[in-house]
């Protein structure tokens, strides 16, 4: 028998992760929308080491939520509250590769206090924003869909 | 009538509340759920980060434009309160007997009062060389109370 505490605790770890990074994500997608324009987008993107750090404590506190009651996202039969949250994160992951690949986050990083980022790199940041809601509505579905399909 | 006898009897019989509670459709309670996790995560999160830039991490960051981010975390917080008043309104016995849930709440009053203060203060921050301390101990008061909230509404469930 595993301690009453353990899954409580690791779903914890498990929204701290997803907390600080989804603030400093969210930040830097809504300053190259223009929210808080007044803010330089370098220093800004100076923060994303700190939602990588964030990702790895998400990332190990699910893996451990996974082994603890794997049934519940991978069923059978398939959960695909599930399979649509990892197939949002792997497109996180081809996003974010294009926006360093493509040198926008260099282009990015150019944009001062009080400017416009460019139109590209509004469509990297919309497609950001749109893909972590997803992941947090799969996730959320996840409990719900488990065993229903 | 007690005040919480008149609410149970208005949510037992509130069409809104009686389709929350019995339908099976995902666009029902795992909604509400779904707009109260992605407006906490916001508005936790993104205080969290301001938390953190007042207590010394990314000080290239100027502090003042900051503020321009509250409009947006005030959206987050209302659409995670209101979402969390209809989850508690559909479910009122077990969320009020819940030990965790005063406390889940003080937490959060608190940490809302404190980022009120927080933004006035950083309004005023171009005159700064350094964050001052007292500036710093309500950052870290704050970043203790978002965290505690949102590990209490983590274990409510289980207790």
């Amino acid at each position: 028998m595993q301690a009453w505490w353990l899954v409580p605790f690791c779903k914890t770890l498990h929204y701290f992760g997803i907390a600080f990074l989804v603030g400093v994500v969210g930040l830097v997608d809504l300053r190259i929308f223009g929210v808080a324009k007044g803010l330089p987008l370098r220093p800004l993107q100076r923060l994303m080491p700190w939602a990588v750090v964030s990702f790895l404590l998400a990332a190990v506190s699910g893996y451990a939520l996974l082994r603890i009651n794997p049934s519940t996202a991978l069923g059978p039969p398939v959960n695909l509250a599930f399979a649509a949250k990892m197939l949002c994160l792997a497109l996180i992951g081809l996003n974010d590769v294009l926006y360093l690949a493509t040198g926008l986050k260099r282009q990015v990083d150019g944009v001062g206090a009080g400017e416009h980022a460019s139109a590209s790199a509004k469509i990297v940041a919309g497609v950001s924003m749109l893909l972590w809601v997803g992941v947090v509505f799969w996730s959320r579905m996840l409990t719900f869909l488990a065993g229903a399909i | 009538m007690h005040i919480i006898e008149i609410l149970q009897q208005w949510t037992e019989n509130n069409a809104f509340f009686i389709w929350l509670r019995e339908s099976p459709s995902i666009w029902a309670f795992p909604t509400v759920y779904f707009l109260h996790t992605i407006g906490l995560i916001f508005t936790a999160g993104a205080s969290l980060v301001i938390d953190a830039r007042l207590l010394g991490a990314g000080k290239k960051l100027p502090v003042a434009p900051l503020a321009g981010y509250f409009r947006a975390i005030w959206i987050g917080f209302w659409l995670t309160a209101i979402s969390g008043a209809v989850m508690v309104g559909s479910d009122l016995e077990t969320k009020l007997t819940n030990r965790l849930f005063p406390i889940k709440m003080v937490l959060v009053a608190i940490a809302v009062a404190l980022m009120i203060v927080l933004r006035r203060r950083m309004g005023a921050s171009e005159e700064w060389r350094a964050v001052p301390l007292s500036t710093r101990m309500l950052a870290a008061a704050s970043l203790v109370c978002w965290l505690s909230a949102v590990a209490a509404g983590r274990f409510m469930a289980y207790f």
